[in-house]
């Protein structure tokens, strides 16, 4: 990461991801208040259609990112030792990393099965 | 009046230790004048102050738990006991007088200074009464450092992180019609640490006994940076 991705860069991806994290909250809450899926399969009909779950894979990856930049700041903030820094946050990518992969394995056999 | 203060000697006090004192509390008095009956009590308690009106920032303390100026904080304001102590995470010298380098160092590392490429022009730079109404809320700055030492991210790095007390000057500059070096200013500010370890905790603008807007001048100074790399 470059010297400018640390600062602004983050703190951009950091607002960027809010703003579309807390849209897609509320188009998830409008769609299980308004017309709520009775059936597994009626839901996986749903989350397996090409907008939602599009926008579904959007929001994993937006949440990942916006979590680590939080997550990082926490570190940058409290750890000081260096080895224990970069080992917390490689651990913390790893975590992210595979919550993401898993949220794509889900998605896909939503749309696939 | 009951006080609870802060007393540490480092050549006579293995740890620091609050000591109780009572002041006879008058109509009007600051918590200045109480700190100066309580050096009568006890002539080897040490406090800085100086103009006893908020100009001079000298007199910085935390109270009850929140970072003000003794001059200008009435007793009748304050809860009893008042606890007074030295500014959080400053190393202490002795009692409430604590090393305030690390804050200066953050200022100066700002260029606190009008900066111009072009030749100085034999008379003054003039400015319209709308670029001079842009550093309202931005010079009234004392440096008293009620601020920076209540602001969590300084805590943690005062070493890295410039903290509210130099980015309100930072912005300052930036936003002065005068300055030409904008650009230089923005690129010393990037990383994540001098600037962007501001996480809007907003601690310093309760703090400002000025009552200025650090934070606001932080976000001026975000948005400029945005504007500027787009």
């Amino acid at each position: 990461m470059s010297r400018r991705a640390a600062g602004l860069k983050a703190w951009i991806w950091q607002r960027l991801t809010a703003i579309y994290l807390g849209l897609f909250i509320l188009f998830l809450l409008g769609r299980l208040v308004l017309d709520p899926p009775l059936h597994v399969a009626e839901w996986r009909g749903w989350l397996g259609g090409p907008l939602v779950s599009t926008a579904s894979l959007l929001f994993v990856f937006a949440l990942l990112l916006h979590a680590w930049v939080g997550v990082r700041d926490i570190l940058m903030d409290y750890v000081r030792p260096i080895a224990l820094r970069a080992g917390l946050m490689s651990l913390v990518i790893v975590i992210l990393l595979g919550c993401g992969l898993w949220a794509v394995e889900i998605l896909i056999v939503a749309r696939v099965g | 009046m009951k006080f609870r203060v802060f007393r540490y000697n480092p050549d006579e006090d293995e740890q620091p230790y609050l000591q109780d004192f009572e002041v006879a509390a008058e109509r009007g008095m600051m918590l200045r004048d109480a700190l100066l009956q309580i050096k009568t009590q006890d002539e080897g308690f040490s406090f800085r102050h100086s103009c006893g009106e908020g100009v001079c920032g000298s007199d910085g303390v935390n109270v009850n738990g929140e970072n003000k100026l003794a001059c200008i904080t009435p007793l009748a304001e304050l809860k009893e006991p008042v606890v007074v102590r030295p500014f959080p995470g400053r190393p202490v010298i002795r009692d409430l007088v604590v090393d305030m380098s690390q804050f200066f160092q953050q200022y100066r590392a700002v260029q606190p200074w009008l900066i111009r490429k072009d030749p100085l022009p034999e008379h003054e730079i003039l400015q319209s009464p709308e670029e001079r109404e842009r550093l309202d809320g931005l010079y009234e700055c004392i440096l008293c450092g009620c601020c920076s030492t209540s602001c969590p991210s300084f805590w943690w790095n005062p070493d890295r992180f410039h903290g509210p007390q130099a980015l309100l000057t930072a912005w300052r500059f930036l936003a002065d019609s005068r300055d030409q070096a904008a650009d230089e200013r923005l690129d010393e500010l990037e990383g994540p640490y001098k600037l962007f370890r501001c996480h809007t905790i907003m601690s310093c603008v309760e703090a400002c006994p000025k009552h200025l807007n650090p934070t606001r001048a932080i976000g001026n100074i975000k948005n400029l940076m945005l504007k500027k790399s787009i």
